[in-house]
Formats: structure tokens, sequence, C-alpha cells
């Protein structure tokens, strides 16, 4: 694309062209940058968490000591704090969903790699699909079917005519919005914040190219917006694993507690 | 306590999205259904989603 631009008349925008990548071999939808670096996520977050509990000491190393860290880190003040009771069994899949989440958005800043797979709306479908599966699930299983649903639906102390208002919106809320909100907040987060950095340094390498000496000397200014864009998505990025894992666990909470 | 409160306004704005979808949509297919060339119905829904919404945001939160 930025070759393109500096060889056309003028400036191409980036647009979600750029987000549609050519397979990196082969001719098949499965060998795309997306798709292989969620791979190699899934890679890299193993041997980490192997290599940092393998030798657990005592008196930690420093592998150790941030292994565990991001582990206390979910445990404590996303699992315990918001689901209390009885949140050890949902940590394994909180601390996946955070780790899963916090390095394929941190893959949108490393050098080379420089792709957020969640940009792609598909996978965070996928891992909103999950959450929603577990909290209902979770939701049914503890208070059964019928007094889930009458729990969702029927909120208690409520005049009876203020429920034809009331109920398709509740309802709306935990089997539609909730599944949405979850995973487009992420995908729309990823999709923006890599759309700014093409704008910010495919639009510094063009004017840079460009034949006029005034856009030449500006060129910097577009690189050096690219640099703090990309420390302020990095924020970005970290928060968005954070609330998404933090909105897991709430309506797994939510689904836990009788009286919703 | 503080991720309690950031769950809550997450909660809330998806409830306050729903009733604008929800309502708003039944005025929309209203409207559809009976007038095609107004869109009353779906000004009332939008108001109606609007107002229930933000009853329902009192009674689950502000009831305390």
């Amino acid at each position: 694309m930025f070759v393109s631009a500096v060889a056309g008349p003028g400036f191409v925008p980036p647009s979600t062209n750029d987000f549609n990548l050519p397979p990196v071999f082969g001719n098949s939808a499965y060998s795309t940058k997306p798709v292989l670096l969620v791979f190699l996520s899934i890679i890299l977050i193993s041997i980490f968490f192997i290599a940092a509990s393998r030798k657990a000491a005592i008196v930690p190393g420093k592998l150790q000591f941030v292994g565990e860290s991001i582990y206390a880190f979910v445990r404590k003040d996303l699992a315990e704090e918001i689901i209390g009771h009885g949140f050890l069994q949902f940590v394994p899949f909180l601390f996946t969903l955070f780790t899963f989440v916090l390095v394929n958005n941190v893959f949108g800043i490393i050098p080379f790699l420089q792709f957020p797979a969640m940009s792609h709306v598909s996978f965070p479908y996928v891992l909103a699909g999950f959450s929603y599966f577990i909290f209902h699930a979770i939701g049914i299983k503890k208070q059964g079917i019928g007094k889930y649903l009458k729990g969702i639906a029927f909120l208690p102390g409520v005049p009876k005519f203020a429920y034809i208002l009331l109920t398709p919106i509740e309802i709306a809320t935990y089997f539609l919005i909730r599944p949405v909100t979850l995973s487009l907040r992420l995908f729309a987060n990823m999709f923006a914040g890599h759309l700014l950095l093409l704008v910010f340094i495919g639009g510094g390498n063009y004017m840079l190219h460009d034949s006029h000496l005034f856009m030449k000397i500006l060129s910097p200014f577009s690189f050096g917006f690219g640099i703090a864009m990309t420390f302020f998505e990095f924020m970005v990025q970290c928060l968005q694993a954070y609330i998404i894992t933090l909105l897991s666990a709430l309506f797994i909470a939510g689904a836990l507690v009788d009286e919703h | 306590m503080a991720s309690n409160e950031e769950g809550a306004l997450w909660s809330i704005l998806g409830y306050l999205i729903s009733g604008l979808l929800i309502w708003g949509g039944i005025g929309y297919g209203l409207d559809r259904w009976l007038n095609p060339h107004h869109h009353w119905f779906m000004l009332v829904g939008f108001l109606l989603g609007m107002g229930a919404s933000i009853y329902l945001v009192w009674l689950r939160f502000g009831r305390e």
C-alpha cells in the first residue's frame, strides 16, 4: 500500500483493504497474517508460562515473578474481587482470555508483527461467544433454566404493567447486547488503533517522499505523532484486554447471584 | 469496589442501548407496517425505550 501511495499520483488513505491481508503462503484463508499471529501468540504464551512455572521456587526468579504477577492480577483483582465465593473454577478461563487478548493486542505494535488479530471482528466474536456460553450455562446450572430466565425477564419489585416495557429490554440486554458490546468494543478499539497508526506512519512516509521540500520538512511531525500514538495504543491494548476479562467476570458473577 | 463500579457503568450503557434499539425497532416496524411515510411510531418508540431503560437503570442500580 505504501509503495502504491508513493508511486501513484496522490496520497492513498488507509482503508479496510489494509486489513484484508493476502495469505502468507499457499492459497488458503487459514494462512493469513492474523491467523498465523494467533497461533504464534498461543505458542509464545505457552512457552512463557511453562518456563515461568517449571522451576517454581519459594524465592521466585525474574521470570517466575512476572508470570506469577500476571496470574495473581487475574486471580485476585479480577476473579476473586468480582465473582467472590467459588471464583476459583473460573480463573483458568479468565486467565486464558486475558493473556490471549493481551498478547494478540500487543502484537499490533511489535515491529514486523504489527497487526492486532482482534481487528478482524470474527476473533472477538468467538471470544465473546465463549463468555456468552459460559455465563448462561453457569446461570442455568446454578439456578435452573426456569428460575434463571425468570430472574432475567422479571425484575422483582416492579408494578405489573411496567413489565410490558421492561421485559423486552432485559431480554435484549442479556441475549443480544451483551455479546455484541463484549466483542465490538474490543474489535473497534483494535481496528481504529491500527488505522490510526497507518494514517500517521503511512502519511509520514508519503510526505517524506513527496517532491515538495515543505512536505519533507513536515514529515517528522507525522512520524512523531505515529510514535506517540504507538504508546497510546499500547495503553489501549492493555486496557481492552483488561476490560473484556472484567466484563466476562462480571457476567459470570451476575449469573451466579440468585436475585438476578 | 472500583471494578464493580466500572461493571455497573458498562451494564448501564448496555441497558440504555438495548432500550433504544428494542423500542425504537418496534416503532420502526410499526411505521413500516402501518404508514411507511411517517416515523411517528419510531419517535414514540425511541422516547419510550429511553424512558424505560432509564427507569430500569434506576431499579437496578439506584434503589439501594
